[in-house]
């Protein structure tokens, strides 16, 4: 055997053995859990639970002032305390990614910061829900929310939207101003029409009177949809590099974690999907101003409270370009918009993200507490 | 090798030796060559057409929801007069045609992207140099692989057409199921069966109570703006007046009138 074919040979047992490994890693790591903070149910409506986190008392104060990175919000003089944060994630998929496991959640970080956090899970939408549409999501659902939170706080709610949960939490924010202190937007489009958008490319010729027909729309399809943006990328790729990366038990089991987060959409209401595919994606008109839900007019100039923007500069379901433009479109003076150099995950999972996004975050909030 | 666009149970092993295999394959087009130059324009060439294998292995028509298992479903049964009307038998077949149609579109569309990719590849490759494989180039060329293949596949599914024979699909695939619904709603009402329209009107009063409901009990919670008091017992709450017939009926469905 040549030395060229020696060294072929001996890379395809390497490898052999790596893939055997890894496997077997994988099928340990298979029922990881998922979610790592303690919270109670608080409130519900239909399939929507309020939940709200418990304070990190278990955590030794040095350890957790350590982890603060924005440092602990205070409360404006003459308040009890900062107010709450509510996080109200997209519909198409599970707010656990916000608390995957300790190193790696948005939540810890702000509770270690100090401040009250409550998150919005959409629960399951069944056959029942198939007409629930936006109307439902943002006024009752998310409204019923606010108004549990702030009756319980005395006081409008710091609101974090997430992707669509963003989308959703502009709307809310421009019918009901009064009810949010404060507003901040993460991978959240207002422009849905920008060139590099490709969902939106592949949904303009979509007849959504007939897919509304269909039912609801199951989570496996949703989850197709996503990987077909880059499947090369998000079905082989990072396996492959997995396999290359020599992933110890613990890496893999945080691969695995998040692995069940991408390929766990929840089933999607036809009513709610099927507007928002029209009214955003279609018609783009959150930011023609053409928007009505509930028969009322969203105009975003009416949100004039201090408004972060955050998004992910390389993002390939929810383009820069389609995030960064919000600042032109809405009423608010205190504005901040910031790109952040990773990917649409990335902004929930990425090493630089789980530092930078909850300090600028909990920095932003302690400015304006 | 791991079809794509389809996903079902969380199975990250599966997902994971799908993507070993095709890396092995990969490997094993370059492996024999050794030290030698390989010839790229006809590795490239067997390259693409694995990939374009790959890319038609996908039990799905297309990439998104459209071919989605319950959408798709329906395709499986082909009506007769037996079990729908003469003229429901003759739509479906139509749009059973139409749909083979686009498929065979959509399959020359995954050709295009292949073809793309192994040109990419063939003009790319030659920099890495030659040599026996170690897994450092191994690993290059696996990412030169799929970065050829994601801009191949950009290039294509930007395009007007592909979107345009995208939402075809999605509305061809929509009709057939809502026609085969009809015949099999058909056949439910012959057993006495309940159908899927007398669901969705129970559904839908059922939304309807709920809603009524949560105002009513909602109208006892007044609104709070300050700290709340201490539980006092309530013991005869008011319920807030009911609203006007127009605003209820306009209420459901889902459009308030304007003031």
């Amino acid at each position: 055997m040549s030395e060229g074919g020696a060294a072929t040979a001996g890379l395809f047992f390497d490898l052999g053995g790596r893939i055997a490994q890894t496997l077997v890693r994988l099928n340990a790591a298979r029922e990881v859990t998922v979610g790592c903070s303690a919270k109670q149910p608080v409130w519900s409506r239909g399939k929507t639970t309020l939940y709200r986190y418990l304070p990190l008392t278990a955590i030794a104060p040095p350890e957790r002032a350590q982890h603060a990175r924005g440092g602990r919000v205070r409360a404006r003089p003459g308040s009890a305390r900062p107010a709450p944060v509510l996080i109200c994630f997209a519909l198409v998929n599970r707010p656990y990614v916000l608390d995957l496991q300790p190193d790696i959640s948005l939540v810890r970080r702000l509770l270690e910061a100090g401040l009250t956090v409550y998150l919005i899970d959409w629960g399951e939408a069944d056959d029942a829900d198939r007409g629930c549409d936006l109307e439902h999501y943002v006024e009752r659902a998310l409204g019923g929310c606010v108004e549990h939170v702030r009756g319980a706080h005395a006081g409008a709610v710091n609101l974090l939207g997430v992707c669509q949960g963003g989308v959703l939490s502009l709307i809310y924010t421009a019918l009901h101003p009064r009810q949010v202190r404060n507003l901040v937007t993460l991978t959240t489009a207002v422009d849905f029409q920008t060139p590099d958008d490709l969902l939106s490319k592949w949904v303009r010729g979509v007849d959504t009177e007939l897919i509304a027909r269909c039912g609801n729309l199951p989570g496996a399809a949703l989850n197709a949809l996503f990987l077909a943006l880059m499947p090369f990328r998000l079905t082989q790729q990072k396996y492959v590099r997995l396999l290359l990366s020599g992933a110890d038990q613990r890496a893999v089991e945080e691969f695995v974690r998040l692995e069940r987060w991408i390929f766990d959409s929840p089933p999607q209401a036809a009513a709610a999907l099927t507007q928002y595919l029209r009214w955003f994606y279609q018609e783009n008109s959150l930011v023609r101003g053409t928007l009505e839900i509930g028969g009322r007019a969203v105009n975003l100039k009416q949100i004039r409270q201090p408004l972060l923007n955050l998004y992910a500069a390389a993002d390939h379901i929810v383009p820069a370009a389609a995030c960064a433009v919000m600042g032109r479109h809405v009423g608010s003076r205190d504005y901040t918009g910031c790109a952040i150099d990773t990917g649409h995950i990335g902004m929930y999972v990425s090493r630089r993200a789980r530092e930078e996004i909850p300090a600028r975050i909990i920095a932003w909030l302690r400015a304006r507490s | 090798m791991s079809t794509p666009f389809t996903t079902g149970p969380f199975k990250p092993e599966a997902m994971f030796a799908g993507a070993a295999a095709g890396f092995y394959e990969l490997l094993k087009a370059f492996g024999p060559q050794g030290a030698a130059a390989p010839d790229l324009n006809s590795l490239s060439r067997a390259l693409g057409a694995q990939l374009e294998q790959w890319l038609k292995s996908s039990q799905a028509p297309g990439p998104s929801f459209w071919g989605s298992p319950p959408l798709a479903a329906g395709a499986g049964f082909v009506p007769t007069t037996a079990t729908g009307s003469a003229p429901d038998a003759r739509a479906t077949w139509d749009l059973l045609m139409r749909l083979a149609q686009l498929q065979t579109q959509l399959s020359a569309q995954w050709g295009e992207i292949a073809s793309g990719c192994a040109q990419r590849f063939a003009a790319r490759a030659g920099a890495l140099g030659a040599g026996a494989l170690t897994p450092e180039s191994a690993l290059k060329l696996y990412e030169l692989w799929v970065d050829c293949a994601e801009e191949a596949y950009a290039e294509r599914v930007r395009s007007e057409e592909f979107a345009s024979l995208q939402g075809q699909l999605a509305n061809t695939t929509a009709e057939l199921l809502l026609l085969q619904r009809r015949q099999a709603e058909q056949l439910a009402r012959a057993f006495g069966l309940p159908t899927r329209e007398e669901i969705e009107g129970l559904e839908r009063q059922l939304r309807e109570l709920r809603e009524e409901l949560e105002e009513s009990s909602g109208a006892r919670r007044a609104p709070r703006t300050q700290p709340r008091p201490k539980p006092r017992p309530k013991p005869h709450p008011k319920p807030r007046p009911r609203a006007a017939p127009a605003r209820r009926a306009a209420r459901r469905r889902g459009r308030r009138p304007r003031a």
